[in-house]
């Protein structure tokens, strides 16, 4: 396939597809919002057992969870607009971009739910009477005890569900959606060097990736000082730098 | 200045607590005893609204609380002049001792914080913990996070401060340490219900004991006598199979 191997390409290749790098981060922080939008309305009924609702955002979340990104991404894209044509409106010309959006959003927003109901949880229902029985409201003990906490311990979640967004975005390109994976293809079909995209293409998306888990880290042990084992890793490893850490202390550190 | 009227309180089908009257003096430390189911640890969390009874009056300093109506402002009130110590701490777990105890100082009372510090400083000296401010729940041991408990109750400078086994999660070696700093409470006058086990404690400690079994009070009275001479035949097996020192007379 293509021509002989050079690297040089791989050098002319990466500012080419970085100039497309707000495109796939525009889709991951869009769909991030929307998601967690979407994520806060399904766990909702699920913390609350509300009846009927609860069932149906548990089907919402299995769906989404138990079905390839890739299907979802089609069934939305040729989907929708037949929905849509039941009530004749004509989706036809609707930027391609809209549709990757709300499959992104649809799909983080079932697992955000899942997020949120695990870090709720996840704060002893002790603390929040604690707070009542100092005469807090229920706003402010759910602002100033559970929230907190409940931020920690979903940092982790979060920050596992934007790195796979990211390189879930490397599929949009199969809608015709130009964002970096798709301005590979362009280049590759056009230079006939795709081996070369290919390389430029995993060195973007593997530094990104590092410097987001590098940051959640960051974060993560900012919001977690008050845990004992947290607070003397720190002290260990401070004249480090931050990137000096092993990338998989999480699992020993526990959330 | 605490009387309880008529409480009741049922889970489901299940009746916990049934007509419950009790009335406790200014400055009364009151000990709840009773085998466990017997409502005891239930009554407190009614007092301090943690559990909503379903009928009675409580009634605590000049507040009166209706249980069958009680409204949003009630309970709030209500809360507002009793404070809890847990037996599992309960402690806020992303604050230090020092914010843990200032917490209600300044969100619920609205203090401002200078002022709240300096008082939440003063009563984490007194349970002793003068130097840990700093710390975090989970590098204090079980019996200093009790005593932050403790110092966050008693900086409320509440009507009553009620007790729920506040050692029963402590490793024996740890349990002298908080009893001690209820002592001293007690010996100042402030008014507490301790539901305890710890049967010679309540008895050096308490001027009033009450005796719950199945919901209801069996039998209430000063510590000498309820410990010496228990009239009703359950009290009587109660304290016998708890208080043990007949297993040595072999």
């Amino acid at each position: 396939m293509g021509k002989k191997f050079d690297i040089n390409y791989v050098l002319d290749f990466i500012p080419k597809l970085l100039s497309y790098l707000d495109i796939t981060l525009f889709i991951v922080t869009a769909s991030l919002v929307f998601g967690l939008l979407i994520g806060f309305l399904v766990a909702l009924p699920r913390m609350y057992n509300v009846p009927v609702l609860k069932r149906v955002s548990q089907v919402y979340v299995s769906f989404f969870r138990g079905t390839p990104i890739l299907i979802q991404l089609f069934l939305v894209y040729y989907g929708v607009p037949e929905l849509f044509k039941l009530v004749n409106i004509d989706l036809s010309r609707t930027d391609v971009l809209v549709f990757v959006i709300l499959s992104y959003s649809l799909h983080s927003g079932a697992f955000i739910s899942e997020g949120i109901r695990a870090a709720v949880n996840g704060v002893e229902r002790g603390q929040v009477e604690a707070a009542y029985s100092v005469g807090m409201n229920g706003f402010q003990a759910f602002t100033r005890i559970i929230l907190p906490q409940a931020l920690a311990i979903s940092v982790p979640i979060f920050a596992n569900l934007t790195i796979a967004n990211l390189k879930d975005t490397s599929l949009a390109f199969t809608l015709g959606a130009m964002e970096m994976t798709g301005k590979s293809q362009t280049l590759g079909t056009a230079t006939q060097h795709f081996i070369e995209t290919y390389i430029a293409l995993s060195l973007i998306y593997f530094v990104i990736s590092t410097v987001l888990e590098r940051a959640f880290h960051y974060v993560e042990r900012r919001l977690l000082k008050h845990e004992k084992q947290l607070v003397q890793h720190g002290h260990r490893s401070r004249k480090r730098s931050l990137w000096g850490k092993p990338l998989v202390t999480r699992i020993e550190e526990g959330g | 200045m605490i009387k309880l009227s008529r409480i009741s309180k049922s889970f489901g089908k299940n009746q916990v607590l049934k007509d419950i009257t009790l009335s406790v003096e200014k400055g009364e430390v009151v000990v709840i005893l009773g085998p466990s189911g017997s409502g005891k640890t239930t009554l407190l969390r009614c007092l301090n609204y943690l559990e909503r009874p379903n009928d009675g009056t409580i009634a605590i300093g000049d507040y009166t609380v209706d249980c069958k109506h009680a409204g949003k402002k009630d309970i709030h009130q209500l809360r507002q002049k009793s404070a809890m110590v847990f037996q599992h701490y309960n402690l806020f777990k992303h604050k230090t001792a020092l914010e843990n105890v200032m917490e209600g100082l300044v969100i619920v009372q609205k203090l401002p914080k200078e002022e709240a510090r300096k008082r939440s400083v003063e009563v984490l000296e007194k349970v002793g913990l003068g130097a840990k401010l700093d710390a975090y729940p989970s590098q204090l041991s079980g019996g200093q996070q009790q005593r932050v408990g403790i110092a966050r109750a008693l900086a409320l400078n509440p009507e009553v401060i009620l007790f729920d086994e506040p050692t029963s999660a402590l490793d024996p070696e740890l349990v002298g340490e908080v009893l001690d700093v209820i002592r001293k409470i007690a010996n100042e006058g402030i008014t507490m219900i301790v539901v305890t086990h710890e049967m010679s404690f309540a008895r050096e400690v308490s001027n009033h004991v009450v005796f719950m079994d199945g919901g209801v009070i069996v039998e209430e009275g000063k510590p000498n006598e309820l410990f010496g001479a228990p009239k009703e035949e359950r009290t009587k097996q109660f304290l016998k199979r708890i208080t043990s020192d007949w297993v040595y007379n072999i």
